[in-house]
Order: structure tokens, then sequence, then C-alpha cells
């Protein structure tokens, strides 16, 4: 009988030890948006940052797309708002992040996109010159614009400087070139706050609008 | 017969002036056209999966720093291609000298030295990503990107030049740097400029303000000119050591990172296309 306790002891113990390690092996895996990659320097500069957390595994930017992805100790817990924090200590805005769990859970900031647009009547198509430098710009210079309701296109061309839009009849290209400038980006008739074109990414501080 | 000769002969010269300034008409003088040297394309190789960001001439071969894969390649006079050295974090701009290849490795703050053989580590613990090292005898520098400065020894103690800025001697993240005789040549990335320093770090001039470059990623400098690669428009400027632009360099050029000159030729490597182009002065 003390034998047979002995043995279940050790098997629990065991056992135990097992579950421990499985779950020190297991990883959540990170998929982070990131606002444009316009070049290596850039792109090698977040994955530097990101490496400052011990356990982060295989990260692989895709410059073209704005992908970063990594693996992270499970048991470490990573959340979605210290991934954005280290996005914005690197010098970048994020955009989106998802999460897969280790446990087949899935975690993400990207909200569902209800498709009114194309219920609205596009009448308008407008140009406006906006500041800007690099695909990092293009990328939030175009996703300001389309976050004003109404708009149902908007294109940036980095040579020309020239953004062209699709509007609504109720919606003016004041509206957008708002929006533009909180994100950072002149138009020639707003221009964005010193402390907003300060934080944009060093890639991205074009020269000002006068 | 005199008055005869001396009518004509003032006939002569009435129809030769007439002739000679048609009212409305300029007299084109016609020269032989001079056609001034210009850097061409005369080569291109392809680098396949090479993401090339440096560039350096050792041991009569160019190396490549392999930023995306992490590797140090050769290119052999045969045009092919071979790994040397793996393992690296982030390689950026390169250079060497009769004995050593120096590899920043800007993911972890160090400064590689590579005989051809084996490896060994400088760490510098004061830098976060340096990008860019230049070797002259015992003198060193290196850019530091996120510092936004200039590390510079002379042999014994390394001391830091400028801070993150616009004015003259601060920087925006610097990408390349280069030693040439008493002065320091800074490739400003994100002030769209190239800066040239003394050896006590004092600014001396700024050079290429006007193209509006976007970044400026690499630097070459000989006794004569100044090249610096302009990633995302495309192009290789050429000026002259008092900051004037001589030619820009658009042929076959998608993301250039960096550039060399060695022998007649310069050498520039497209970070965009995978290659490497080269062009003589013809």
């Amino acid at each position: 009988m003390k034998y047979i306790i002995m043995l279940a002891a050790m098997l629990l113990i065991v056992m135990s030890s097992n579950n421990v390690q499985a779950q020190n092996n297991e990883k959540d895996n990170f998929l982070v948006q990131v606002d444009g990659l316009g070049c290596p320097f850039c792109a090698y500069g977040l994955e530097k940052k990101f490496k400052e957390w011990k356990g982060l595994k295989n990260p692989k930017i895709d410059m073209e797309t704005g992908n970063f992805t990594f693996t992270y100790p499970a048991a470490e817990k990573l959340t979605i708002a210290a991934v954005e924090k280290q996005v914005e200590a690197a010098g970048y805005t994020p955009v989106s992040v998802v999460i897969n769990r280790s446990d087949g859970s899935i975690e993400t900031t990207k909200k569902e996109v209800v498709t009114t647009k194309k219920a609205v009547q596009a009448n308008q198509k407008s140009t406006v010159t906006v500041a800007g430098n690099c695909d990092m710009c293009k990328a939030r210079i175009e996703k300001a614009a389309n976050s004003v309701t109404g708009v149902q296109g908007a294109t940036w061309d980095k040579n020309t400087q020239e953004l062209t839009l699709l509007l609504s009849n109720s919606t003016t290209v004041q509206q957008v070139e708002q929006a533009i400038a909180k994100a950072g980006h002149d138009t020639p008739d707003v221009k964005a706050s010193n402390k907003t074109y300060n934080n944009l990414h060093g890639c991205c501080q074009y020269p000002r609008l006068k | 017969m005199n008055v005869y000769h001396n009518t004509l002969l003032v006939a002569v010269l009435l129809i030769m002036i007439g002739c000679d300034s048609p009212k409305g008409t300029e007299k084109i003088a016609v020269e032989t056209p001079s056609i001034a040297a210009q850097w061409q394309e005369v080569e291109r190789i392809d680098l396949d999966t090479i993401a090339p960001i440096g560039l350096t001439y050792f041991k009569e071969n160019l190396w490549i720093a392999d930023g995306d894969n992490n590797q140090l390649v050769k290119l052999t006079k045969a045009g092919t291609i071979e790994v040397v050295l793996q393992d690296l974090e982030r390689p950026m701009h390169l250079d060497s000298d009769a004995d050593y290849i120096y590899i920043p490795e800007y993911g972890k703050d160090v400064i590689s030295r590579f005989d051809g053989n084996q490896k060994t580590e400088e760490s510098m613990e004061q830098l976060d990503a340096p990008a860019s090292i230049s070797v002259q005898g015992t003198t060193r520098a290196v850019a530091d990107f996120y510092h936004h400065q200039i590390w510079y020894n002379e042999g014994e103690n390394w001391v830091a030049f400028g801070e993150k800025g616009k004015e003259n001697g601060q920087f925006h993240y610097p990408t390349d740097v280069q030693l040439m005789g008493d002065k320091i040549y800074v490739a400003d990335a994100y002030n769209h400029r190239v800066q040239v320093l003394d050896k006590q770090g004092k600014w001396l001039q700024t050079i290429g303000e006007a193209e509006k470059m976007n970044a400026t990623t690499g630097i070459y400098v000989n006794e004569k000119e100044l090249f610096a690669t302009d990633f995302e428009n495309n192009r290789v400027l050429v000026y002259d050591l008092e900051g004037n632009l001589q030619q820009t360099i658009t042929e076959q050029l998608e993301k250039p990172t960096d550039v060399l000159q060695v022998d007649q030729r310069i050498y520039v490597i497209n970070y965009g296309s995978k290659e490497l182009v080269i062009y003589e002065y013809q």
C-alpha cells in the first residue's frame, strides 16, 4: 500500500511537471498591422524594439503590407494594449492587432466594417494637395480620408502630392482636410498641429506647407 | 579704269554688308557640340534573394550586407554570389581596410570585424541601432540611428556629435557616415540632406537640401565628388564638394541604399529590385 501511494504521488508530480512544461512551450501568435513601413531602416527598427521583449520569436515584417508577425510565450498573456504601446514607442502607429491565443481563442482590435458606403451615391470627384513623403504617409492620409462619412474613395499620389477623392454630395473637401490634418498632414487650407506633426515617424516628417 | 574698279569695289562691299546682317535674324555660330561626360549605366547584376543595404570592397571583391537575411555575401569576380557570414543581426552600411570588413549590426548594437574567416564583435552599449561605420586608419565614426548622433573615435575614447533636430549639426535618423580627409560626411536621412562636419563635430556645410531627397540612405565621397542615394525617389545625386549638383542618375534605380566607387566605376545597390547596378563615366 505504501508503495502504491508513493507511485501515485510520483505520477502526479510528473504529470503536473509536464503540464507546466507544455504551458511554457505554448505560444500565442501575433499579427500587427503597422501604419506602412517605407524603408528597411524603419522595419528593422520596429523589429529591434520588439526584440527587447525576451521570449519574442520568429519576427517577420512585410514592408509592402505593413504586417508584422511574431510569437510570444502564452504564459506571459501579452495584451493588445501592450503591443500597441510598443509599436508607438518604436515611432509608428498601430493599425490593428490580432492575437491567436494558444487555447484557440482570438482577440482583435479589428472592427467589423459595416459597409454603408455603397448606399451613398458618390457624386463629386475632387482633388486636394496633401503634404507627405512616403508610403507610410500614403497609408495614413488615405485612412484618414476614408474615415470621413461620405468618402467613397481616396487615393494619394506621392509624386504629385495630390489626393483624389470621390465624395457624396453631403461631404465637403474641408471635412476631409480636417481629418487629414488631425492625422498629421498639411493641406493648403488646414494645417496639422505641431504636436501631431512632431509625433510622425522620421520618414514622414515632410516639409511643412506655408 | 580706276573709277570702274572703285565702283565695283563699293558695290561688292555694299552687297556683303547687306548679306551679313539681314533684319530679324542673328548669325548663329555653329560649334562642335561638346557632350559632357556623365555616369552611365553599363551593367546590372541580379542579386537573387539578397536584400542589399551596404557595400564595400575588400580583398579585390565586392561585399554586400544582406539586411533581410542577416548575412554578408561576396560577389566573386565571376559574378557569382557567395554567402560567407551568417547569423548577423541586420548588417548595415559596411566599411573595410586592408585587414577587416567592419559590420555595424543594427539589431544588437555591436560593431563586428571580419577578416574573411573569423568574426569578432565589439559591443557598443551606447548605441541604439548602428546604421553605418567608416574607418580611416585608427579613426572610426559610427552613425547611431535612434540616438540621432555620430560617434567618433581617434583611437581611444568615443565621443558623440549632434542630437535630434533640424538645425545645422543636428540629425534626424543618420543612416550613413564617411570619413574623408579632415571631414566627416553624414547622410542625414530624414532631414533629407548630407551634412559635413569637421573632426571636432563642428558643422561646416549642408549639401542637397534643394533636391528634396527622401530619404538620404547612403553616401560615398571621393576627392572631387559626393554621391548620395535617394531611396524613395529612386535616384543617385552627384555633387561636387562645394555642393553643386552635377548629375542626377535615375537609370535602373529602385530604392537604392548604398553607393561605392572602385577605380573608374560606381556601384549602386537597389533594395527594391535586388540588383547591383554599375555605372562608368562616359
